[in-house]
């Protein structure tokens, strides 16, 4: 089916239209202020729905591209003495494929989750969700965006309402964890900032032949930055002769920049030892917002680790596919190790989504479509997965007034409904089978064990620890005698019930039906393993 | 052909038992019994005619595929699963009526029937899985429905750790299972993990796949039997796994889930017969783990306990007769192990709603109280101790004249097991049904009819289910193998009387210590005090755990999240301190006297100097 009106823009924008709108409103008057935040939210979930019915994985090149022409910066030309026209231009490039299409469906299904959820934001309604409204925009552009300056900038916009939503709404602490948030956050935009002014400059590099007259760019295009790394030696030689090539990218410099991506997207990812940032995050954030960053936020890192360091460095990351594994079932056994000691629930669960990062670390390491889908199929899970539970853990600290598992215990005779939750969630995120835990990890280490059956038999390991962290935290919370002090605790209101029967059923449906996802992934590493089958084999 | 390619039916009952019992909530309790034994009564009606048409017949669909290769979903029919749907659906149904009765003032017991329905859908399902990652996806299901009904009472500690214990234990067996899986994914021809690509691949050797792979796999895959069929060392949380209501000690944890662990083990027989090592590792695990079990279930006191221990023992006689190449052995025992187990835990459910006690020194003399429990508890003693011609003589015959063919040892040991066998069950026996009744006897009655009869059909069973195959009927043998004729099963007279008689000495020790009491037991513990306490213990296998696994990990643990605080964030601390304080320095020079900017640029410009100068030298 073909459209004629831009459904990308349209998905990435229309919450901005929401915070429009709220602008407009009393911000008195909360009421009225959420219901028009969800509905706001409701809006890019029914397009990308609609995308994903009309996704059809088998047509050629990407689904659906939106370009238009951006900003244009003539640059100083006399020095290179050529005709025609050379300049800086960058476009406002949006595209999907079936990498983006799965991020996209599961932003929009928790952005709207975490704002029904929201009920338990008790100050300045409107603020709230205008941040929270920016900040499902900045997401949806980053899984979107074809542009590396475009990217980038969706990729800060997701900052700064964050910084707001914690500082503002967050725990005690609240202030600390923001500041620390943006800064390490902003050492590693720091970080792709470089690497992406330096491919600009080099990769970002064509030639247009006007009639004879030849027209020089500069561009954030990352189809033009793509293909010309996939074949330097042709883009080099379209360089004005010279004594250096300014376009050339040695060995070392391409290693170079895939390392500063690697650690720019690892510390959002986060893998070990770049993790520490998220812990004050996950601690003093309020439920809903912890439920956006732990279940989309995070995934923005693995997102943009595969889209612009191994798609556009597939010699580089075969290179460093061994440190990748090893950087992977550190994280998962480490996370899992320490999980298992915190006494915190959010921690817990902070630690939990290193751990299961890990495992997607480990399925990019393959390298082979199998592992490649896993791990992406992991993002989704533990995007679904811990969505859940923090709105689970949200709901029993509004209760409760703890998250501390030595002073909760017995929820299930009190909050059955919260309880049998809590205990599905954590079997997902253990791997039970029939859950969507199960199929990324399996599809992950199934990848692996292709090239390194070592680190898969290590890994394995993870699959004993989970449970034992797992397990601990949850049958603390709702097994065991009823905790006096609990006594006289309700269950799940209406818009706590809707959102957590939501994520378990997209859980439960990933689980049984897993090519609800793999089928959308079909084709999407065909040109990465074309590439990389073509250099190991020739 | 019709029955067996509707046969992905069977499971679909007890799921739709469980969606419904889960759909209408608490609301439901009456009918909740009635839906719950539906559902069973479903598969076991459609598992018959499976059977009783016994044709083989597979079907499958694709579940995820990708880059060519496909992950399937498919089921299979063959003889073995056919005997397993009935057996498995059989002893649900049985369960399912009881449990209407034991169950009956639960305030949860639509959700005790939901998870019960939910447990007889991934068993069936794993019965019938034609490849191995579906079966894994139904181990780990029959796996966490299990933890859910052990820890069913969840607001009783012990029940909570016993739960919390059985799910970790046996994911330990299960981490090995999915690792054989992926090896199996890599190694076989086309990726196939089907059952019968496995036995097309390994049957006569054919050399596709490296001699130490098969043996690793078959270990591995032996390792998820151990977790499963608590086999040692991982029989730990078996014993504990009784904090679960009683019909679910005698449903999943003596006769179906248990057995998982043979039947896959007989499901991928190929794999292991193509390995000597790990056949003999099953035999000697086996026969170590029988004899070992019965040893500790001698010193127990609970009676649910006692016959935990002795599941245990039973399910290492089946690993014995696997490893020693019995396959029809195996599954024959556990055939009739399903059947009389079953009925054990019932009549020991009845004696604990009777009495409400399960200490055998609590209880005694319940056999004037309880005459059909006692009766039938006694069927099911006798049964177990292989007395002929109760069904589990003729299986454990065949199981150490198996034995004995193959090594002397084994068959000495399994001899000894069964000795002991007797023994146990004589003491369990006497010492809660003879005698006078105790306090806790006195007020006991007997069971209702909703209970008996399920029991009264399982003591049929196991009265008769051992002449399914004996020396002269080799039916089972033949239904097994497909009319090939068993080699290995043919029975000498002299084990058969050896067996028997041995059986019996066991059962007259027992009533001379116990009923006679001419020979005082205590004696015995107080000679060695140390001993008794010990095996009382179960060999402290649980202390070694704590002390070796459990504690050293909770210190990892601990020492993992000091080092996350202090060193892994001290390190980003500190380089935010480094950052900040050059900044304070850096800010302290822009204090605005001319003076300071004035050395500072004199400064500068003489490093300029020196470097353009020096600069020379080195070019």
């Amino acid at each position: 089916m073909t459209i004629d009106w831009p459904i990308l823009s349209l998905i990435v924008f229309s919450p901005l239209l929401g915070a429009a709108v709220l602008l407009a409103m009393p911000k008195q008057r909360a009421r009225m202020l959420r219901w028009t935040a969800i509905a706001a939210t409701l809006l890019p979930l029914a397009l990308s729905v609609w995308l994903y019915a009309d996704y059809d994985p088998n047509r050629p090149g990407d689904a659906y591209e939106e370009k238009a022409e951006w900003i244009n910066i003539p640059l100083e030309k006399s020095a290179t003495g050529i005709e025609g026209t050379f300049e800086l231009h960058f476009d406002y490039a949006l595209s999907l494929d079936g990498l983006s299409l799965p991020l996209v469906l599961l932003t929009t299904v928790t952005a709207a989750m975490a704002a029904l959820a929201s009920t338990t934001i008790r100050k300045r309604w409107k603020s709230y969700y205008i941040w929270l409204l920016i900040l499902e925009c900045g997401m949806l552009g980053v899984f979107l965006a074809r542009d590396l300056l475009l990217f980038f900038i969706f990729f800060e916009m997701t900052m700064i309402p964050m910084v707001f939503l914690i500082g503002i709404w967050g725990l005690l602490d609240r202030e600390r964890a923001a500041t620390r948030f943006l800064l390490y956050n902003g050492l590693g935009s720091a970080l792709m900032l470089i690497a992406f002014v330096i491919l600009i400059m080099t990769a970002g590099f064509s030639l247009e032949d006007a009639g004879g007259v030849f027209n020089y760019s500069y561009s954030g295009s990352y189809e033009t930055i793509l293909s010309n790394l996939a074949d330097p030696q042709a883009y080099a030689n379209m360089a004005a002769p010279g004594s250096v090539n300014p376009l050339y990218l040695s060995d070392g410099m391409r290693t170079a920049l895939f390392v500063m991506l690697l650690i720019a997207f690892g510390i959002k990812l986060p893998v070990f030892p770049f993790h520490t940032w998220m812990l004050d995050v996950h601690r003093e954030a309020p439920a809903p917002v912890v439920m956006i960053h732990s279940g989309i936020l995070l995934k923005m890192g693995a997102y943009g680790l595969i889209r612009f360091g191994i798609f556009a460095f597939p010699e580089e990351a075969d290179r460093f596919r061994a440190v990748l594994a090893v950087l992977g079932v550190i994280s998962l056994l480490y996370g899992a190790v320490i999980a298992f000691r915190h006494k915190e629930l959010r921690l817990v669960l902070a630690y939990s989504s290193l751990s299961h990062m890990g495992i997607v670390l480990l399925g990019l390491a393959s390298l082979n479509e199998i592992g490649m889908q896993g791990a992406v199929f992991q993002l989704v899970s533990h995007g679904l997965i811990s969505a859940l539970m923090f709105l689970l853990i949200g709901s029993i600290y509004e209760r409760t007034g703890t998250t501390n598992i030595d002073e909760l215990g017995g929820l299930a005779k009190a909050a059955p409904f919260l309880s049998g939750a809590l205990l599905i969630g954590g079997l997902a995120s253990l791997g039970l089978p029939g859950l969507s835990g199960f199929v990324g990890e399996l599809l992950a280490l199934l990848g692996l064990f292709d090239t390194n059956k070592t680190v898969v038999s290590i890994a394995v390991i993870g699959i004993i620890l989970t449970a034992v962290y797992v397990l601990r935290a949850v049958m603390a919370t709702t097994f065991g005698p009823l905790k006096p002090k609990l006594e006289g605790i309700t269950d799940a209101r209406f818009t706590e019930a809707l959102p957590t029967a939501v994520l378990l059923a997209f859980v439960l449906l990933l689980g049984i039906y897993p090519s609800f996802i793999t089928e959308l992934m079909k084709h999407s590493f065909d040109s990465l393993l074309n590439h990389l089958n073509t250099r190991v084999g020739g | 052909m019709a029955y067996s390619e509707s046969a992905w039916l069977i499971p679909l009952f007890p799921l739709a038992a469980f969606l419904l019992l889960t759909a209408w909530g608490r609301g439901f309790r009456r009918w909740a019994p009635i839906v719950g034994a539906a559902g069973s009564l479903g598969s076991l009606v459609l598992s018959i005619l499976v059977m009783a048409e016994g044709v083989d017949y597979r079907d499958r669909i694709n579940w995820i595929k990708i880059d060519g290769l496909s992950l399937s979903l498919g089921y299979e029919v063959t003889h073995l699963t056919s005997l397993m749907l009935v057996i498995v659906s059989l002893v649900s149904l049985l369960v399912c009526v009881y449990s209407a009765g034991y169950m009956k003032n639960d305030e949860r017991i639509t959700v005790f029937y939901g998870y019960v329905s939910l447990f007889v859908f991934s068993m069936l399902g794993l019965v019938l899985s034609d490849n191995m990652l579906m079966l894994y996806l139904f181990w780990e299901l029959v796996g966490v429905c299990s933890f859910l009904l052990v820890g069913f009472w969840y607001h009783k500690p012990e029940a909570k750790a016993a739960a919390k214990k059985a799910f970790i234990v046996t994911r330990i067996g299960d981490a090995g299972l999915l690792l054989a899986v992926l090896l199996l994914f890599w190694y076989m021809p086309n990726h196939a993990l089907d059952f019968a690509g496995i036995q097309n691949v390994f049957h006569g050797q054919s050399g596709a796949v490296d001699d130490g792979i098969t043996t690793l796999i078959a270990l591995l895959v032996f390792m998820g039997a151990v977790g499963k069929s608590g086999q040692f060392p991982l029989h730990v949380w078996l014993p504990d796994a009784m904090e679960g209501p009683t019909p679910i000690s005698a449903l999943i944890h003596a006769a179906t889930m248990v057995a998982a662990g043979v039947f896959l083990i007989a499901r991928t027989f190929v794999l292991f017969e193509a390995s000597p090592a790990a056949m003999d590792t099953v035999a000697y695990v086996g026969a170590f783990t029988a004899l070992f079990a019965a040893t500790i279930a001698l010193a127990q006191h609970d009676v649910k306990r006692i016959l935990a221990y002795s599941t245990i023992s039973q399910l290492g006689y089946m690993m014995l007769a696997l490893g020693v190449g019995s396959m029809t052995g195996a599954i024959f025992h556990l055939m009739t192990h399903a059947f009389f187990k079953a009925l054990l835990f019932l009549a020991a459910g009845s004696i604990i709603h009777a009495a409400h006690k399960q200490d055998i020194r609590e209880l005694g003399g319940l056999g004037s109280r309880m005459r059909v429990t006692s009766i039938l508890f006694g069927i099911g003693a006798l049964a177990l101790s292989g007395i002929p011609p109760f069904s589990g003589f003729w299986s454990k015959d065949a199981i150490l004249s198996a034995a004995l063919d193959h090594n002397p040892v084994l068959f000495v040991a399994g001899l000894l097991g069964a000795l002991l066998t007797s023994l146990y069950m004589a003491r369990l026996y006497f010492r809660v049904f003879a005698g006078k009744p105790s306090a806790a006897s006195e007020g006991a009655h007997e069971s209702p009819a909703v209970m008996l009869i399920p029991m009264i059909v399982l003591a049929v069973l196991a009265v008769v289910a051992g002449f399914a195959d004996t020396p002269w009927n080799e039916w089972l043998s033949g239904w097994l193998l497909g009319g090939e004729p068993s080699a290995h099963d043919s029975s000498s007279p002299t084990v058969m009387i050896v067996s028997a008689a041995v059986s019996l000495l066991g059962l007259y020790i027992g009533w001379l210590a116990y009923v006679k009491k001419t020979i005082r037991p205590a004696s015995v513990t107080e000679a060695m005090p140390g001993l008794s306490k010990w095996l009382e213990r179960g060999y402290r296998i649980d202390d070694l755990f704590a002390s070796v696994i459990v504690k050293p990990y909770r210190m990892l643990g601990t020492g993992a999240k000091l080092f996350d605080r202090y060193v892994v964030d001290g390190v980003v601390r500190l380089t935010a301190g480094a950052a900040s304080g050059l900044g304070r320095m850096t800010a302290a020079l822009q204090n605005g006297q001319v003076q300071t900017y004035g050395i500072a640029a004199v400064l500068g410009l003489i490093v300029i100097i020196v470097v353009m100068a020096g600069r020379r030298f080195w070019s």
